[in-house]
């Protein structure tokens, strides 16, 4: 611990030597996080319609697929549709709890396989095995943790059966979510996230947060944008009107 | 309304038309123009170049010439954001200096800012035929935030029409001692803001820095075109100044 | 590795550029767009302003409680069962990379976009020690396979035409690839897919770190920053120690501008928050979690000339608008940061003496401060490293003494009349036609391009006696 000491020993020094370019705070935060993201839950319970809108016209921008559904029971039907469209016969998708619902029994029986990353598997063989089934999926459908209207970005986080790799190694990435889970601004999302790392041992089981605007792509190549570098080449998202 | 001239030493040396016809137009203006003599330069050649302590000298010089001044006039953006916002820095280490070149720095005003935010004038009556297009000089535009007025005079002169200028906010390349630093450099920079000053079929490209139309009128003969380089002040004051 | 730019001093090299065709083309589009981009971004987005003069504020209030954040970031990284190193210069942090393959068994290390690992030139180190390093990011790895250095800060491989890039995976991945973007991103995709999969140590930089939350913010595009740090068994992220940030709420501020200033988007494809490595009941992850907080020059600056250049977010805003980068894009440099930022953060890593060219490839135009998200006075601190280089004596003697001369002539009105009338004179032989078409000696590298007016037969001060 020597090096940190003497480390920060010498930046404390540097700091010393000046009062700095101009007086100067970090952005407000607020007082009490947990407050303050039941206020914006409120707020989006009463404003979900338009905030949906601004959504889908944002997600769509980005190149997002968007979806809409009366409740639960018809998210498979859309799953099978894109399924077949993209000639996939392997789906991972997110354990029951995070996604909502269990697609096995509806889409099994089609000759599709679907694979569920039920939580709680921890082992060195499960981690393998899961690899190579995520890497063999066509298609990953996934919970969504919030849906930012402003961006048309989806917000996951990861943790016991919500791997990272659902919405990363398959050419297909599925997002599921309602209106519990919409957004309208990145200042709220940092409300939540306030919120959430609050007390991060109780709200969050994985180590990883990851922001999804539209689907993986670049213009590295002469400037010619192009999809599907590294992650998914498409993004869908459904909504499910009752949640 | 009495107003000194700060010529500037590119003014004095290479264009001293365009001092004489601001001096034309100021007096047509109804403002009493006086010449502090004694003047040589503003100092930027020296600040730009690092030449900090040499720079100070030169700025305290300047600072006392203008002291009885009302208002200052400058026919260069450069040389006034010099004034404006470094003189004061550059003379912290005397206090009386300091306070001289802040209240130089109040009164002081490019020749566009002057007209139109001193002298509330738009339209300054006089006529030149002929299509006209805009450079924005670095200084002017983002040391003094300035593009609107310059404009705004131009428009308001019988005869002119008034093209923008694609890129008008590029800069030329002239950059002082960058120009002869650099000078490829500097020219490549030039032939793309020429080649879209004569894009607009403009007859003259006009600026507010004696800087930029050395670089750009240098670059205009040089390849024979027939747009002319013309500081804002010559086209004010009229198609027959001196 | 080809032979250092630097070897060819810096004009020459300008020169060089400005004579590839191909160069200067991609320069043209790639810079406009990205211009175009960034101003439509902006334009709709009113908030855009205040969110800049916030983001400014942060990284300065920042600055002035440093070594705070930074053991507070460690110790909330500690707490996630991560593990923090601190590297003094870009040696150490070097030797902590190299350490951690040797200790772990690594044989390839899969990178994503990192220009602190750029500056510390850990390829090389990998490759010497037999560890593979693979870049992922698709223009890192052109240039890559082209064993070449970036061109751009966020747009690497800009200098390459679609045929070059055809050309090159064909011989290196051994197939016969057409020139067509989407073929060759499949391609890579591909390659790289397998990559991922096998590699045994992720190394990334980092955008931000949330000192409060052990948070590490990587921002893409493709895809690979996932990839790397929830495949192979280990992340590594090496972090200039400037970029750590207070909170998550601080976060949201620099999320809603970065994008927007590099590309016009509003936000990447991919914002990835790491919290260390893999957590209890995770199935997937990295066991092991390393940061390496970087010094290497920053910490000099804090009470330095170049403090401002601390708050930089490498999103490569200044060099597409500033007029010198545009015509000799980013090698010309010669070092690992190009455009206006880079040669403040050259001087910052290598010392003043090393931009004693650079310092100079500027017309101060201040095109860069306009468009920096948080508003660097870049052309001032250009000033400020003239000034050093004066003050060393680094600059040239003949220019010290020119510029001494003309110090001497602007403060006597005598002498400054007088070398009007000498100038009148001497221009004589020189004058065509009322202009001054060539010029002897050092003035030639005016006339060489450009006329000039001549010395006006009575100057102004000459003339006002008329006049008054």
């Amino acid at each position: 611990m020597a090096a940190r000491a003497e480390f920060l020993d010498r930046i404390k020094r540097e700091v010393a030597k000046t009062p700095g370019l101009f007086p100067a705070t970090p952005a407000p935060r607020p007082a009490n996080p947990a407050e303050a993201a039941e206020i914006v839950r409120r707020q989006i319970a009463e404003r979900w319609p338009q905030a949906l809108e601004r959504f889908r016209e944002e997600f769509e921008r980005v190149a997002g697929v968007f979806h809409r559904v009366g409740s639960l029971a018809e998210v498979p039907n859309v799953v099978r549709g894109i399924a077949k469209e993209k000639g996939v016969s392997e789906i991972v998708c997110w354990d029951r709890a995070p996604l909502g619902l269990d697609l096995r029994p509806s889409l099994g029986a089609e000759g599709l396989t679907v694979t569920v990353a039920e939580a709680g598997q921890e082992s060195d063989e499960a981690r393998v095995r899961h690899r190579a089934e995520a890497a063999r999926a066509g298609l990953g459908v996934t919970g969504c943790d919030f849906a930012l209207a402003e961006t048309g970005t989806l917000i996951l986080l990861s943790g016991s059966g919500r791997p990272r790799s659902t919405s990363l190694l398959p050419d297909t990435h599925v997002a599921v979510f309602d209106r519990t889970r919409l957004l309208e601004s990145l200042e709220q999302v940092g409300i939540m996230l306030e919120a959430l790392h609050a007390d991060p041992a109780r709200s969050m089981s994985g180590a990883m947060i990851t922001f999804i605007t539209g689907p993986s792509r670049t213009a590295d190549i002469e400037l010619t944008l192009t999809r599907g570098v590294h992650g998914p080449k498409e993004v869908h998202a459904i909504f499910v009107e009752r949640p | 309304m009495k107003a000194s001239i700060m010529i500037t030493c590119l003014g004095d040396m290479f264009f001293p038309e365009v001092g004489v016809a601001m001096v034309k137009l100021l007096r047509a203006l109804g403002v009493e123009v006086d010449f502090p003599d004694g003047q040589t330069c503003c100092g930027m050649p020296l600040f730009n170049s690092g030449y900090h302590a040499d720079a100070a000298e030169v700025a305290a010089r300047t600072v006392k010439l203008f002291e009885a001044s009302e208002h200052v006039v400058v026919p260069s953006g450069s040389c006034a954001w010099m004034v404006k916002t470094e003189y004061p820095g550059l003379l912290k280490h005397d206090p009386a200096l300091m306070a001289s070149a802040i209240r130089l720095a109040a009164k002081t005003r490019e020749l566009s800012q002057f007209l139109v935010e001193v002298l509330g004038v738009e339209r300054v009556g006089s006529s030149f035929k002929g299509r006209v297009t805009y450079h924005d000089s670095c200084h002017l535009l983002r040391g003094l935030g300035e593009s609107a007025a310059p404009r705004k005079l131009l428009r308001a002169v019988d005869g002119v029409e008034l093209v923008e200028l694609p890129g008008a906010d590029e800069c030329c390349g002239f950059g002082g001692s960058f120009s002869v630093r650099l000078p490829e450099v500097s020219s490549v920079i030039l032939d793309k803001k020429l080649a879209n000053a004569e894009r607009t079929g403009a007859d003259c490209l006009v600026a507010c820095d004696a800087g930029c139309l050395m670089q750009m009128g240098g670059g205009l003969t040089r390849r024979g075109s027939r747009v002319k380089a013309l500081h804002l002040a010559q086209v004010l004051a009229g198609e027959d100044t001196a | 590795m080809s032979e250092s730019p630097l070897a060819v001093p810096f004009p020459e090299r300008a020169g060089a550029a400005l004579q590839d065709a191909f160069l200067q083309q991609a320069l043209a589009i790639a810079t406009t767009k990205f211009i175009e981009l960034r101003k439509e971004s902006f334009e709709g987005f009113p908030q855009g302003e205040a969110l800049r003069d916030r983001a400014r504020a942060i990284k300065e209030a920042t600055l002035q409680r440093l070594d705070f954040y930074l053991g507070q970031l460690a110790d909330s990284i500690e707490r996630l069962g991560g593990r923090v190193h601190w590297a003094t210069t870009g040696a150490e942090a070097r030797e902590i990379v190299l350490r951690l393959c040797r200790d772990k068994g690594v044989r390839m290390a899969v990178k994503s976009k990192s220009m602190a690992t750029e500056e510390i030139d850990l390829n090389e180190a990998l490759e010497h020690a037999g560890v593979t390093p693979v870049e992922t990011d698709l223009g890192e790895y052109i240039i890559q396979l082209a064993h070449e250095r970036p061109s751009h800060i966020i747009a690497p491989a800009i200098h390459k035409t679609k045929g070059q890039v055809a050309e090159l995976f064909s011989k290196e991945l051994h197939g016969d690839f057409a020139a067509d973007p989407e073929v060759l991103t499949a391609v890579a995709r591909k390659a790289l897919r397998e990559k991922f999969l096998q590699a045994d140590m992720g190394i990334t930089g980092a955008n931000f770190a949330v000192a409060e939350t052990g948070t590490v913010a990587l921002v893409t595009n493709e895809g690979n920053g996932r990839m790397v740090t929830s495949l192979p068994r280990l992340h590594v992220a090496v972090m200039g120690i400037e970029k750590v940030i207070p909170s998550m709420t601080d976060l949201m501020v620099f999320l809603a501008i970065l994008a927007r200033s590099a590309t016009g988007q509003k936000l990447s494809s991919y914002t990835t928050l790491v919290r260390g490595p893999r957590q209890k009941g995770e199935l997937e992850g990295p066991d092991e979690f390393h940061l390496i907080l970087m010094d290497n020059g920053r910490a000099r600056q804090i009470a330095g000339t170049l403090r401002e250049a601390l708050y930089c977010l490498r999103c490569g805003a200044c060099l597409n608008v500033c007029p010198v980068y545009r015509q000799i894009g980013g090698h010309a440099y010669g070092y690992t940061y190009p455009g206006p930022i880079g040669i403040l953060l050259t001087a910052m890593l290598k010392g003043t003496e090393s931009v004693k060219d650079l310092a100079h490839a500027s017309s101060l135009c201040g095109a860069c401060k306009d468009v920096c998200p948080v508003r660097i006075d870049i052309p001032r601190m250009l000033i400020e490293l003239r000034e050093h280089l004066d003050r060393e004596r680094i600059a040239p003697w003949p220019e010290r003494m020119i510029f001494s001369m003309f110090k001497l002539i602007l403060l006597s009105p005598a002498l400054f009349h007088v070398s009007a009338f000498l100038g009148r004179a001497l221009q004589i032989p020189f004058v065509t036609n009322g202009r001054v078409r060539r010029l002897p000696l050092f003035f030639a590298k005016w006339t060489r391009t450009r006329d000039l007016p001549p010395i006006a037969a009575k100057t102004f001060r000459e003339r006002w006696k008329e006049l008054d």
